[in-house]
């Protein structure tokens, strides 16, 4: 495959690209899906192909086309200059000018004690069945369980002489249980809703979730929910749950923190940022407590590897730290527009994309102390686990989120059981109500594959560790009035 | 790119690649350009070329699914044993619903070879187009033609295929405090008018300056077909497949037969109409049909695969509305959702209003509970007070959580006009779909709160 794309690259070049990189790819997705006690679908999929970016006269062209061999490779360069040419326009466009970066070269494998894709379909299909079995109950009338496996080979070249070659392994699940009754549903998720939550390793991963250990819980919450009082009205104190804490991360500090969403070259699909270049180092985001990290190292994370997809070498650094914006997620375009850094969050969703900028592993850094302590000190407010809807503004600021259950805090103790639950809020007025984070016993890694981005569109796997969190006035129980 | 007839063969090369009882083959194909545009510049141009093959085989009565992008002997082969292996790995499958026998497709419209010879010149001179109509703002949006085909064929000798052609354009004129949209899409390149879409969006950014907030509450409100044909969508979604209404998910479960819309809401699902974007069959090869879902306000039927229409029994048949095989577990979906126009002229419906709101289109939605219909999202892109029936006025983004049942119950009027709405966006393999909607004048739009003001 690296050979495919220096091909690609020199195509490229002799097309009249001042600039070239190629990537080639194949992906190996297998995906198991059972309900009801009955398999629902099993599916195994290989796909590959080259997708090769230009620069020609200041201006991106991207193509791609499915067969990895030479002339596929040309091909793809050759049609790629020719849109780039095409596209550039207008006489005094704004040139595209690159951060310089090392041009990496290497490899990268991901640690794995046992290939998520060589395990049996038969056993992916009974570990399915038997963690569905577990969640019998009167109430409950649909049992669903997802797992999931990923290997991907990787290849990029680039005309500076980047050349890296990456192999990455992925796996994952969840377990759903919806409680139905005159006409009422409800449902619990385990570990996390909307497919469950998948890791950069091996099948280690999803024995270490324990589907059926957890499957009764699961079973049992769900058909609670039906007799669960609704989620009251009113502003009040709010601990979110690390599951739950994830989607408040990825949504009002992660996408407003895509350099490209500043800049505006999102504006006509996933929106823009509330944050301008200038905010960098003075925009206060939130409390004292507010840390965020983006780290494209960590272990088991799905957006970890050594190199992005502009070949710029993998690294962490700070996104918000005591509360003030201190970074970007960046490519080296945004990185050379705001003059700082070299960018680092380059991704593209298999060969047929191009790269955008886009979150790898984000993290709430963790606070003090346990789940029990943040209870403590709340007198009357609401625990709210596991994300059930999610909505967020065009410019990331007025998001809605709902989550499938929740308890009453009184006194510092868990209460009655809530249904419905539901929150609101302005992105820094929110994170400004952030009172305590729970420590680092309590920080959990998740993993989701359904963040969406681009025209066309395209999908990211991203990871982002959370500890449990507390928050003041917060505005909750909203529904059709 | 596969010519008339080789996506089909390729879809019989695979399906005799398979060692099993049973087999289908979807072969989809894709030929596709993406001009897309940002603060007046084609920014992130996309070429996409590819040919996906999706086998599902059955082998004592168990049944596994493999997907392919290598058309050689070789890659069919190796694509063959895994699925045979996928279906090895599980149990036999009760709700198997067999393949399709051999049946006739109807004759639909949907492909305009203009569109399919567009170069990527020409589609990056009609994305210039839409630049140069809006020079006082920023154009942030696209311009994209793509020729898909679908073929379908399995060893019931069913054998089946359609090319496609599908063109949009979207255009946001913007700003730091001013924002407008349009979009029109259509099978036909030659029906869209580039500038045209961008001097609509430009003229409804020029008026978003000075936005003010309004009071929450529940409002009535004129959604335009933008704003209509997305909540049509995610309520569709959730409530009008079998799957979601057999088990007891959907707003319609339990509710056949009963009137629970305003009388002049009439809502179809017709992929055979040239007005949209035409599929004369399903993922699995089943002739399209078209369902009646509303009628006059009584809610009719759902759409149906075979699988789900097994599972309901009782003579029930599939309707063609089947995803692919291992997409199945999302039910089948209505993909070319329709609603009747009414009597009003568009420009007419802030009147049936009085005081309220008028809403261009809506940002990122979501169910917040689909028994009840119940949707949040955000406005965006164009959002005014309608004060004594005209549109005055412009307001900062809202914040709506709003039964869709309870808006259409208060439709105050229905435009005349019916418009076109692109739903795709265009993730994995490229299929053009859409609804065909007007615009509603409503007295139930309820707004929970206030965003950022419309701009970048």
């Amino acid at each position: 495959m690296r050979e495919l794309c220096g091909e690609a690259i020199d195509a490229a070049t002799a097309g009249g690209a001042g600039y070239a990189d190629a990537r080639a790819v194949t992906r190996r997705a297998q995906h198991v899906a059972t309900k009801n006690g009955e398999v629902e679908s099993v599916s195994d999929g290989e796909t590959e192909g080259i997708g090769v970016r230009v620069l020609v006269d200041g201006a991106w062209g991207f193509a791609c086309d499915r067969r990895l061999t030479g002339e596929g490779a040309r091909a793809a360069a050759e049609r790629a200059v020719a849109f780039a040419r095409a596209s550039a326009g207008r006489a005094g466009r704004r040139q595209v000018e690159l951060a310089p970066a090392p041009a990496g070269t290497g490899e990268y494998k991901t640690a794995a004690e046992r290939d998520p894709v060589d395990v049996p379909l038969s056993e992916k299909v009974d570990l399915c069945l038997r963690a569905e079995g577990a969640m019998q109950h009167e109430d409950v009338k649909i049992t669903e369980a997802t797992l999931r496996a990923q290997r991907e080979q990787r290849a990029f070249r680039s005309s500076e002489g980047a050349d890296v070659y990456q192999e990455f392994v992925e796996c994952g699940g969840g377990i759903d249980a919806l409680a139905i009754r005159e006409g009422k549903v409800q449902i619990r998720s385990y570990p996390s809703a909307h497919g469950g939550s998948s890791s950069q390793s091996g099948w280690e991963y999803v024995e270490g979730l324990d589907l059926p250990g957890n499957a009764a819980r699961v079973g049992e919450e769900a058909a609670a929910l039906l007799r669960a009082d609704p989620c009251p009205s009113g502003v009040t104190t709010v601990v979110l749950d690390s599951e739950q804490m994830v989607l408040q991360v990825h949504e009002s500090v992660g996408h407003p923190t895509e350099l490209d969403r500043v800049y505006g070259t999102e504006a006509a699909y996933a929106g823009t940022s509330f944050l301008k270049p200038g905010d960098l180092g003075s925009l206060r985001y939130g409390s004292d407590l507010m840390n965020i990290t983006a780290d494209s190292t960590t272990p088991g994370g799905l957006g970890t590897f050594a190199y992005d997809d502009e070949g710029v070498p993998a690294g962490r650094h700070p996104v918000v730290e005591g509360g003030v914006l201190s970074g970007f997620l960046s490519s080296r375009e945004t990185a050379r527009m705001i003059g700082a850094g070299n960018g680092g969050s380059m991704r593209a969703d298999g060969w047929s994309r191009m790269p955008l900028v886009r979150m790898t592993n984000l993290h709430l850094e963790p606070g003090e102390g346990s789940f029990d302590d943040l209870l403590a000190d709340v007198d009357d407010g609401i625990f709210m686990c596991t994300n059930k809807s999610w909505s967020i503004d065009d410019k990331r600021l007025n998001f809605q989120f709902g989550t499938q259950i929740a308890w009453e805090i009184k006194n510092g103790k868990l209460g009655r059981m809530l249904r419905d639950a539901t929150y609101m809020g302005r992105t820094p007025v929110f994170w400004s109500e952030l009172d305590a984070v729970a420590g680092p016993d309590e920080w959990q890694l998740y993993g989701l594959t359904n963040c969406g981005k681009g025209q066309p569109g395209q999908h990211a796997h991203v990871s982002h560790g959370t500890s449990a969190g507390r928050f003041r006035n917060v505005q909750v129980g909203v529904r059709d009035v | 790119m596969t010519s008339d007839g080789q996506a089909l063969e390729l879809a019989e090369r695979a399906w005799r690649a398979a060692e099993a009882d049973e087999a289908d083959a979807v072969v989809q194909v894709e030929e596709s350009g993406f001009a897309r545009f940002a603060a007046s510049e084609v920014h992130q141009p996309t070429l996409i070329s590819d040919e996906s093959i999706t086998l599902r085989v059955v082998r004592d009565g168990k049944v596994g699914c493999a997907v392919t992008n290598r058309t050689d002997d070789e890659g069919l082969r190796e694509m063959a044993r895994r699925a045979a292996d996928a279906a090895d790995s599980a149990p036999a499958d009760p709700g198997y619903a067999g393949l399709q026998p051999p049946s006739a497709v109807p004759e639909v419209a949907g492909f305009d070879a203009g569109t399919a010879g567009l170069t990527p010149e020409e589609q990056a001179s009609l994305a210039a187009k839409a630049i140069e109509a809006a020079p006082e703002f920023g154009l942030y949006g696209y311009f994209t033609s793509g020729v898909t085909e679908t073929a379908i064929a399995s060893s019931t000798g069913h054998a089946v295929s359609q090319r496609m052609t599908d063109a949009s354009v979207l255009a946001i004129a913007a700003s730091d405090d001013a924002s407008g949209y349009a979009e029109a899409t259509s099978w036909k390149a030659d029906d869209l008018d580039p500038a045209a879409c961008a001097r609509e969006a430009a003229e409804k950014a020029a008026r978003t300056r000075g936005a003010t907030e309004i009071e929450t509450g529940t409002h009535a409100a004129v959604l335009e077909p933008y704003a209509f044909s997305e909540l049509l969508w995610y309520f569709g979604f959730s409530s009008l497949g079998s799957l979601s209404c057999l088990e007891g998910r959907s707003y319609l479960s339990g509710r056949l037969g009963e009137k629970l819309f305003h009388e002049s809401f009439t809502l179809i699902d017709d992929g055979l109409d040239p007005q949209s974007m035409p599929k004369a069959f399903d993922l699995e090869g089943v002739p399209k049909q078209r369902v009646t879902i509303v009628e006059d306000g009584v809610a009719k039927d759902v759409v149906w695969d075979r699988r789900t229409a097994k599972r309901a029994g009782d003579g029930r048949e599939s309707t063609g509305h089947a995803l692919p095989a291992p997409a199945q577990g999302f039910g089948p979906l209505p993909l070319n959702l329709s609603v009747g126009g009414g009597d009003v002229p568009t420009a007419q419906l802030p009147e049936r209003v009085g005081d309220g709101i008028y809403v261009t289109r809506l940002h990122y939605l979501g169910v917040v509970d689909p028994r009840e219909g119940i949707i949040t999202g955000m406005t965006r892109d164009g959002t005014f007070k309608i004060e004594g029936g005209k549109v005055t006025k412009p307001l900062v983004n809202l914040r709506f959580t709003t039964s869709f049942p309870k808006l259409v119950e208060g439709i105050l009027g229905l435009s005349e006009e019916v418009l076109l709405v692109n739903r795709s966006d265009y993730y994995d393999e490229r299929y053009p779909f859409g609804t065909r909607v007007p615009a509603i004048a409503t007295s139930a739009f309820t707004i929970v709160g206030t965003g950022s003001g419309p701009g970048l």
